[in-house]
C-alpha cells in the first residue's frame, strides 16, 4: 500500500486549486494537487463572460469601488450571503486581478476614444478617458451597477487558468493528474488527507497531508441538463459529507442558465436576447409577452428560466429524443450582427448543432448552472467541525454568493479564495501543534476499507446498472429539483432520490475488469452524487421560502423571520437515506447591509425582527459620519480588515482613487 | 429541423488496453442510430451508457475548449465532442491520437506530454525580480498587443497539432508546434523578461525550432485556428538570428 | 544586465553551458544550398532549354559559358569551375539533408504510416522531397560527374549525341520529374518556412504560393520535356555522325572573334 506525504493537499486543479497550491507553495510548503483530468483542463476554462473586480477604468465603471461591489454582491445574494466574507473578497478581487496580469494574463485593455456599445438593445456611443488608456477593461453583467467585469476577448477563464496553471509549473508544484479523491482520511476531528484512485491503473493510494483543501469546483452533473462539464459531479463534497463531520452549506441554491442549447447544454450567451433574440416554443408561438408582458425576453435569469420551464410543463416544448426543447430565434438579427457580434453564439451553433442560426432556430433549455452551496467553511476557509480540512471555489460554501451569485463573481472568488486561503493553510501548516500524528496503521486500514468497497463491487452480486442509475437521478434532479420547485413535487423527488440510493447499494458491474474500469468509477460516483442529490432535495423541500435562485411555486415569498439561516447538511451514517439538517442564522445585529428589496424582482418578502433595529442603527451611523471618508463609515459599521492575511489588506488604488 | 428516419452509424473503434496482459489492438464496431445534432460526444456516451461501460474515452468540457477528446477521426486529428456525425459517413473510424502515452482505447496521456513540455520550455511569463506591489494601478499594455497575445494564448493542449506532425513522429523529443506556438507567445509578451538568447537555450536545436520540416498539418488541424505557420516560421526567423550573431 | 542575469539565475540558466549555435547555421545553410540550387536549375533549364531556338542558340549559349566571346576562345575549363561549384552546393545540401532523413527504418515506418493516415497535402509533398531527394543523390550524380570531366562536351551535337546516341535520356527524363518535383516543393516550402511572401491572410498567401508552386513546376515540366524531345530528335537525326562536334554555319571553317548574335 501506498502512502504519500506532503503539507499540503490539494484536491481540485481548477482556478481555486491552483492559486490555493500557488499561495501555500510561496510560503515554504510542500504541496501535491490532485485532479482528475490535467489542472488547465479543469471547468474554469469554460467561464467567457469574465471576472468581477471593482476597477472603475472604463467610463461605465467610473465611480466603482469596494462599496458598490458589495452591495451588489449581497443584494445578489437575496441577503444570504455572510457579508463580512464579501467584503474580504471585494478588497481582495482588485488585487487579484492585478496579480493575474502580471502573471500574464492577456486581460483585454481601454482604447481611449469612442466606441459604440448596445445597452438594453439601443446603440449607445461612449467615450473612454485618456487617463485610462491600456489599462485593463471592464464590460457589463448582469446584477452590478457598475461595469465590473474585467475579460479577456471571449476567452476569461482559459487565459486565466493558463496563466495560474503556467505559474503552478513554474513553482514545481506537482500535479497527479488522473487521480480522484474518494475518501477523506480522519480521525477525532481532524482530516489528515485523502484515499485517492488512480484512474488509469485503478489503484488506490492514500495521501497524508497536514492540511487538505477541497477545490473540486461544482457539482453541476447532478443534474441531467447543465452548463457545467462532465466532470462536475461533486465527488469531493460528498466525501466531505461522508466523514459525518464535515457540513455543506445550502446545498439547495442552486443557478439556472436559460439558455443552454440542446441537448449538449453547453452555454450561449445572454446578449442573444440581450439583442433582440426571441423565445419560441413548439407552435413557434413568441410565449414569453404572455408570462411577462412588460421585460419579456429580457426579464432576469432566473425568472426567464422559470417561465421557460413552466411553458414546457404545459406540454408547449418540442418534443426530441433526448427530451423537451423550446426555440432561441436569433435570425432577425441579420447576418452581419450575427457574424460580428454574437459570433462565439455563431461557432457554438455550428459546430455543436449543425446550425446556422442566421437561418435557423437554436434549440435551448434552462440548464444547471452554478452549485452556491458546498463545503462550510469560516473566513478562512476551513472548516469549523473538521479540523484541517479547507475549502475553495465553486465546492465551497464559503458563503459570498448566498442563494445567487452574481456572473463573473464565481472566477473572481477561485482567485481571491486561493489568495486568502492559501495563506491561512500556510498559517495553519505553520503551527508546531498542526503536525501530523495520524498512526500508519490508521491510515491503512482506512485505505483497506475503501479498497474493500470497490472490491465488493467489482466481485459483487449486485443487479443495478450504475448508469441507468445516475441518468435516473439526472432526470429526477432536473424535472422535480429544478427551476420551479413544489412542495409535492419536492416529496416525491426525495422518496424517490432515497429509493435510488437504496438501488445504489446494490450495483452489480457488467465491467469486471480491473485498471481504470470506467463502470466502477460510475457506480461509486452515482452512490456519493446520490447523496449530494438528496442535500439539494431535501434541503430545498424544507426550505419553505423562496430566496434567490431557490424559488418555491408554494412559498413565493423570501421569507427572513424563519429562513435567514443557512442550511448545513451532514451524513450521519453511512445506512442513513436521508442527510441530517441543521440550520445556522445569519446575525442580522452585525449587517453592514440590512436586509430589503434587491432592487429587482419581487419586492415582496418578510422581514426578519431585527432588521429595523439594525437598518436604523446603521442609518445613523451613516449620518452620524456624513462627510468622513468611505473607509472610516465602513469600518464602523463592520470591520473586516483584521480577517484579512495581514499581505492582503492594502487599499487599492485606482484613477480616481490614490493613496 | 429534420426529424424522420435516422442513419444507421457504424463506429470502428480502436480498442486496446496496454495494461491487460495479453491484449491485441482491434477495432471494435458499434452500431447506432444518429440523432439530431448528434455529436461523437453524444455517440460515445450513449454507447458506454448502452453498450459497452469498458470502453475509455475523455471528455470533459464538451464544448471544445479543454483540448480533452482530441482523437484520430477517420485518419485526423479532431476534437470529437465538437465533431458533427452528420458531417461524417456512415462508417467512422476512431483512434487514440498516436505519439502520446495511450491509457487505453481512446485515451491518451497528452496532459503528461504538455505538462513536460512546459517544463522544458519554461513556458510561464518570467517576471522581473522584485515583489509586486498589488495595491497599485496595473502596468499598461497596449489593446492591440493585449489582442495579440490572446490570440496565441488560445491554445488549447490538445494535441492535435503534434499528433497530425510528421517530424514529431519520426523525433519522439520534438517539441511540436504548440511548444514553439507558446515561445512565440511568451516573446510577445512584454511582461516576460527572457530575451532571444534565452529562447534559443529552449527552442535553438533539432527538437526545437530548427527541428520543423515545415509540413503544417499542425497548422491545418489545429481546433482554435492557430497561426502556426506564421509563428513557427517568426520564431524561426529569431533563433536564426540569435544563432548568427 | 542585472536584471537578466536574475531572469537566467531564476530560469536555472545561469551556470549551464549555452547551447550550440550550429543548428541555427546548419538550417540556413540548408535552406541557402536548397534556394541556390533551386535558382541554378531554372538558369539551367533556360540554358539547355535554348535548343528549342535553335542550335545556333544552343551553341551560343555553351560557348558564352566557356568565356568564347569574352577571350576570344573556349575555355571548357571555366564550366568545369562552376560544376564544381554546384557540386559542392549539391553536396552540402545533401549532407544536411541527411539530417531530416528517418534515421533508421522504425522511423521510415513511422511516417510512411502516417503519410498515408493522415492524407494531408504539405506532409505528403515533403515525402515526395525526400523520395526525389534521395533519388537525385543516385540520379544526377553521374550527370555532374560527366560536366566536370567533359565540360567541352556540350553542344547542340554533342549533347543531342549524349542523349540519344550514348543513351542518356531514360536519366535524363527521370532527373527531370525528379529534379522539377523536388526544387519546386523546395522554393514553396522555403517561403513557408521563413515566411516568406506572407500577405495579411496568412493561409491565402500559402494558397496563392502553392498555386505558383505548381504552375512553375508544370511549366519547367514542359519546358525540360519539349528540350529533351528536342534532343532526343537532333541526336536520332544525326546518330550516324555521333561523335561530330557542332559549329555554325556562320563561323565556319574556324571561329574569329567578335561574333555573337
Ligand atoms: C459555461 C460556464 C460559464 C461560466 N462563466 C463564468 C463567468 O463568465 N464568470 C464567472 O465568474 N464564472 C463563470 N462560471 C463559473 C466558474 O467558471 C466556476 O464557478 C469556477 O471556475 C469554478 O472553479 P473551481 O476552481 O472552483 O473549480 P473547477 O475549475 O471546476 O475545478 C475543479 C477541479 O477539481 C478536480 N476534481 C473534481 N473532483 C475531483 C476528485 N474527486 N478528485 C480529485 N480532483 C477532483 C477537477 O479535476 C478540477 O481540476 C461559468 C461556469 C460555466 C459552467
Ligand atoms: C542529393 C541530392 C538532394 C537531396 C538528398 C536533397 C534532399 C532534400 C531534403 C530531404 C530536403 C528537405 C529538407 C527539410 O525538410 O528541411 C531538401 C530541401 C530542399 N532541396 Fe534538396 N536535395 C537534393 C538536391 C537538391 C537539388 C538539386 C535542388 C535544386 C533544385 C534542391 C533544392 C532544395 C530546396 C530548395 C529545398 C528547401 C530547403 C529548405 O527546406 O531549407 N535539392 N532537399
Ligand atoms: C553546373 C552544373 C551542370 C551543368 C553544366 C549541366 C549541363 C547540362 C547540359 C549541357 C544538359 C544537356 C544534356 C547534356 O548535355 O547531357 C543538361 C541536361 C540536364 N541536366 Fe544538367 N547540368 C548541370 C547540373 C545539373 C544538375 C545539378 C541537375 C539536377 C540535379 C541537372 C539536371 C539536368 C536534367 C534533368 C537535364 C535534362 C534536361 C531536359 O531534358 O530538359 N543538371 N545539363
Ligand atoms: S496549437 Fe492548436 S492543435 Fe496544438 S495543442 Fe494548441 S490548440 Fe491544439
Ligand atoms: S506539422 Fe510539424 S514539421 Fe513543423 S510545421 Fe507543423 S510542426
Ligand atoms: S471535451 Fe473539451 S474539447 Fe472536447
Amino acid at each position: 500500500m501506498k502512502i504519500v506525504y506532503t503539507d499540503v493537499l490539494v484536491i481540485g486543479g481548477g482556478l481555486a486549486g491552483l492559486r490555493v497550491a500557488i499561495g501555500a507553495k510561496r510560503r515554504g510548503h510542500d504541496v501535491v494537487i490532485l485532479s482528475l483530468v490535467p489542472a488547465k483542463r479543469s471547468h474554469s476554462k469554460a467561464a467567457q463572460g469574465g471576472m468581477q473586480a471593482s476597477l472603475g477604468n472604463v467610463i461605465k465603471g467610473q465611480g466603482d469601488n469596494e462599496d458598490v461591489h458589495f452591495e451588489d454582491t449581497v443584494r445578489g445574494s437575496d441577503w444570504g450571503a455572510d457579508q463580512e466574507v464579501v467584503r474580504m473578497f471585494v478588497n481582495t478581487a482588485p488585487k487579484a486581478v492585478r496579480e493575474l496580469a502580471a502573471w500574464g494574463v492577456p486581460w483585454s485593455r481601454v482604447r481611449p476614444g469612442d466606441r459604440e456599445v448596445i445597452i438594453n438593445g439601443q446603440k449607445v456611443t461612449i467615450t473612454e478617458r485618456e487617463e485610462a488608456a491600456g489599462l485593463i477593461a471592464q464590460r457589463d453583467f448582469g446584477g452590478t451597477k457598475k461595469w465590473r467585469t474585467c475579460y479577456v476577448s471571449d476567452g476569461t477563464g482559459h487565459a486565466m487558468i493558463t496563466a495560474v496553471g503556467d505559474q503552478a509549473i513554474a513553482d514545481r508544484i506537482p500535479v497527479h493528474e488522473r487521480t480522484e479523491a474518494i475518501a477523506l482520511i480522519h480521525d477525532a476531528g481532524r482530516c489528515y488527507g485523502a484515499i485517492v484512485r488512480d484512474l488509469v491503473t485503478g489503484e488506490l493510494r492514500a495521501y497524508v497531508a497536514k492540511a487538505t483543501a477541497i477545490c473540486s469546483g461544482g457539482a453541476g452533473r447532478l443534474y441531467r441538463v447543465t452548463t457545467n462539464a462532465v466532470i462536475c459531479e461533486g465527488i469531493p463534497t460528498a466525501i466531505a459529507l461522508e466523514t459525518g463531520i464535515a457540513a455543506l452549506g445550502n446545498m439547495e441554491a442552486i443557478q439556472f442558465h436559460p439558455t443552454g442549447i440542446f441537448p449538449a447544454g453547453i452555454l450561449v450567451t445572454e446578449g442573444c436576447r440581450g439583442d433582440g433574440g426571441l423565445l419560441k416554443d413548439a407552435d413557434g408561438h413568441r410565449f414569453m409577452p404572455d408570462y411577462e408582458p412588460e421585460k419579456k425576453e429580457l426579464a432576469s435569469r432566473d425568472v426567464v428560466s422559470r417561465r421557460m420551464e413552466e411553458h414546457i410543463a404545459k406540454g408547449k416544448g418540442v418534443k426530441s429524443r433526448f427530451g423537451e426543447h423550446l426555440w432561441l430565434d436569433i435570425t432577425l438579427l441579420g447576418e452581419k450582427h450575427i457574424r460580428n457580434n454574437l459570433r462565439e453564439v455563431y461557432e457554438i451553433c455550428h459546430y455543436f448543432l449543425g446550425v446556422d442560426p442566421v437561418r435557423e432556430w437554436i434549440p435551448v433549455r434552462p440548464a444547471q448552472h452554478y452549485t452556491m452551496g458546498g463545503v462550510r467553511t469560516d473566513h478562512t476557509g476551513e472548516s469549523p467541525t473538521l479540523k484541517g480540512l479547507f475549502a475553495a471555489g465553486e465546492a465551497a460554501c464559503w458563503d459570498m454568493h448566498g442563494f445567487n451569485r452574481l456572473g463573473g463573481n464565481s472566477v473572481a472568488e477561485t482567485v481571491v479564495a486561493g489568495m486568502i486561503v492559501g495563506e491561512f493553510i500556510a498559517d495553519f501548516c505553520d503551527r508546531a501543534e498542526n503536525a501530523v500524528n495520524i498512526p500508519t496503521r490508521l491510515v491503512q486500514e482506512i485505505l483497506a476499507a475503501e479498497q474493500a468497497k470497490l472490491d465488493a463491487l467489482v466481485g459483487g452480486r449486485g443487479t443495478e446498472d450504475a448508469a441507468a442509475l445516475k441518468v435516473r437521478m439526472q432526470e429526477i434532479m432536473t424535472a422535480k429539483v429544478g427551476i420551479f420547485r413544489d412542495g409535492p413535487v419536492l416529496e416525491q423527488a426525495v422518496a424517490e432520490l432515497e429509493q435510488l440510493l437504496v438501488r445504489s447499494r446494490n450495483i452489480g458491474l457488467r465491467c469486471k475488469g480491473g485498471g481504470a474500469n470506467p463502470e466502477l468509477a460510475t457506480a461509486y460516483r452515482v452512490q456519493k452524487m446520490l447523496k449530494l442529490a438528496l442535500c439539494v432535495a431535501y434541503g430545498a423541500y424544507t426550505r419553505t421560502e423562496s430566496r434567490g435562485a431557490h424559488f418555491r411555486q408554494d412559498f413565493p415569498r423570501r421569507n427572513d423571520a424563519e429562513w435567514l439561516r443557512r442550511t448545513l447538511a451532514t451524513w450521519k451514517s453511512g445506512s442513513d437515506t436521508l442527510p441530517t439538517l441543521a440550520y445556522e442564522p445569519l446575525d442580522v445585529a452585525r449587517m453592514e447591509l440590512p436586509p430589503g428589496w434587491r432592487g429587482y424582482g419581487a419586492k415582496d418578502y418578510i422581514d426578519h425582527p431585527a432588521t429595523a433595529a439594525r437598518a436604523a442603527e446603521v442609518e445613523a451611523v451613516r449620518r452620524r459620519m456624513a462627510g468622513a471618508d468611505r473607509f472610516a463609515v465602513q469600518q464602523a459599521l463592520m470591520p473586516f480588515a483584521h480577517l484579512l492575511p495581514a499581505r492582503l489588506r492594502g487599499r487599492n488604488e485606482r484613477i480616481d482613487e490614490r493613496f | 429541423m429534420a426529424n424522420g428516419t435516422h442513419r444507421k452509424l457504424r463506429l470502428h473503434v480502436m480498442r486496446y488496453n496496454p495494461r491487460v496482459p495479453g491484449d491485441a489492438p482491434r477495432l471494435q464496431t458499434y452500431e447506432l442510430e444518429e440523432a439530431d445534432g448528434m455529436t461523437l460526444f453524444i455517440a460515445l456516451t450513449e454507447i458506454r451508457e448502452k453498450q459497452d461501460p469498458s470502453l475509455q474515452f475523455d471528455f470533459v468540457c464538451r464544448a471544445g475548449i479543454c483540448g480533452s477528446c482530441a482523437m484520430v477521426i477517420d485518419g485526423r486529428p479532431g476534437l470529437a465532442c465538437r465533431t458533427l456525425t452528420k458531417n461524417l459517413g456512415e462508417e467512422i473510424t476512431l483512434a487514440p491520437l498516436p505519439f502520446f502515452e495511450l491509457i487505453g482505447d481512446l485515451s491518451v496521456n497528452t496532459g503528461k506530454w504538455m505538462r513536460a513540455m512546459s517544463e522544458r520550455l519554461e513556458a510561464w511569463v518570467h517576471m522581473r525580480a522584485g515583489e509586486l506591489d498589488l495595491t497599485r494601478i496595473e502596468e499598461r499594455m497596449d489593446p492591440a498587443l493585449a489582442e495579440r497575445i490572446y490570440e496565441l494564448d488560445r491554445c488549447i493542449e490538445c494535441g492535435c497539432c503534434v499528433a497530425a506532425c510528421g517530424t514529431a513522429r519520426m523525433r519522439e523529443d520534438f517539441v511540436g508546434a504548440v511548444g514553439l506556438n507558446k515561445i512565440a507567445r511568451f516573446r510577445l509578451d512584454p511582461r516576460d523578461a527572457r530575451t532571444d538568447a534565452d529562447y534559443y537555450e529552449v527552442v535553438g536545436d533539432d527538437a526545437g525550432v530548427f527541428g520543423c520540416m515545415s509540413l503544417l498539418a499542425c497548422h491545418d488541424v489545429c481546433p482554435k485556428n492557430l497561426p502556426l505557420a506564421t509563428q513557427i516560421a517568426f520564431v524561426r526567423r529569431k533563433m536564426a538570428r540569435e544563432g548568427l550573431g | 544586465m542585472q536584471a537578466r542575469a536574475d531572469v537566467i539565475a531564476g530560469v536555472g540558466l545561469k551556470d549551464k553551458p549555452r547551447k550550440s549555435r550550429w543548428p541555427a547555421r546548419m538550417d540556413l545553410a540548408q535552406s541557402v544550398t536548397g534556394l541556390l540550387l533551386g535558382l541554378f536549375m531554372w538558369g539551367h533549364m533556360f540554358f539547355v532549354s535554348s535548343i528549342l531556338l535553335g542550335k545556333d542558340a544552343m551553341w551560343t549559349v555553351t560557348k558564352m559559358f566557356e568565356g568564347y566571346f569574352l577571350f576570344g576562345r573556349p575555355y571548357p575549363v571555366l564550366v568545369s569551375f562552376v560544376v564544381a561549384a554546384v557540386i559542392a552546393l549539391f553536396v552540402l545540401h545533401a549532407l544536411l539533408a541527411l539530417r531530416k532523413f528517418p534515421a533508421n527504418y522504425r522511423q521510415y515506418r513511422a511516417f510512411s504510416a502516417h503519410r498515408r493516415l493522415i492524407r494531408h497535402g504539405d506532409t505528403t509533398l515533403w515525402w515526395v522531397q525526400f523520395m526525389t531527394g534521395f533519388a537525385l543523390f543516385f540520379l544526377a550524380s553521374p550527370h555532374l560527374f560527366q560536366m566536370l570531366v567533359h565540360p567541352g562536351l556540350i553542344g547542340p551535337f554533342e549533347s543531342a549525341d549524349r542523349v540519344w546516341s550514348g543513351g542518356w535520356w531514360p536519366l535524363y527524363l527521370v532527373l527531370l520529374f525528379a529534379v522539377e518535383l523536388h526544387g519546386g516543393i523546395g522554393l514553396y516550402r522555403l517561403a513557408v518556412k521563413w515566411g516568406w511572401l506572407q500577405g495579411a491572410d496568412a493561409d491565402a498567401s500559402r494558397r496563392r504560393l502553392a498555386v505558383a508552386k505548381w504552375t512553375l513546376t508544370a511549366f519547367f515540366l514542359v519546358l525540360g520535356l519539349a528540350t529533351l524531345a528536342a534532343y532526343m530528335k537532333i541526336g536520332y537525326e544525326h546518330r550516324d555522325r555521333a561523335g561530330e562536334r557542332y559549329v555554325p554555319a556562320r563561323v565556319q571553317p574556324a571561329p574569329v572573334g567578335g561574333g555573337g548574335q
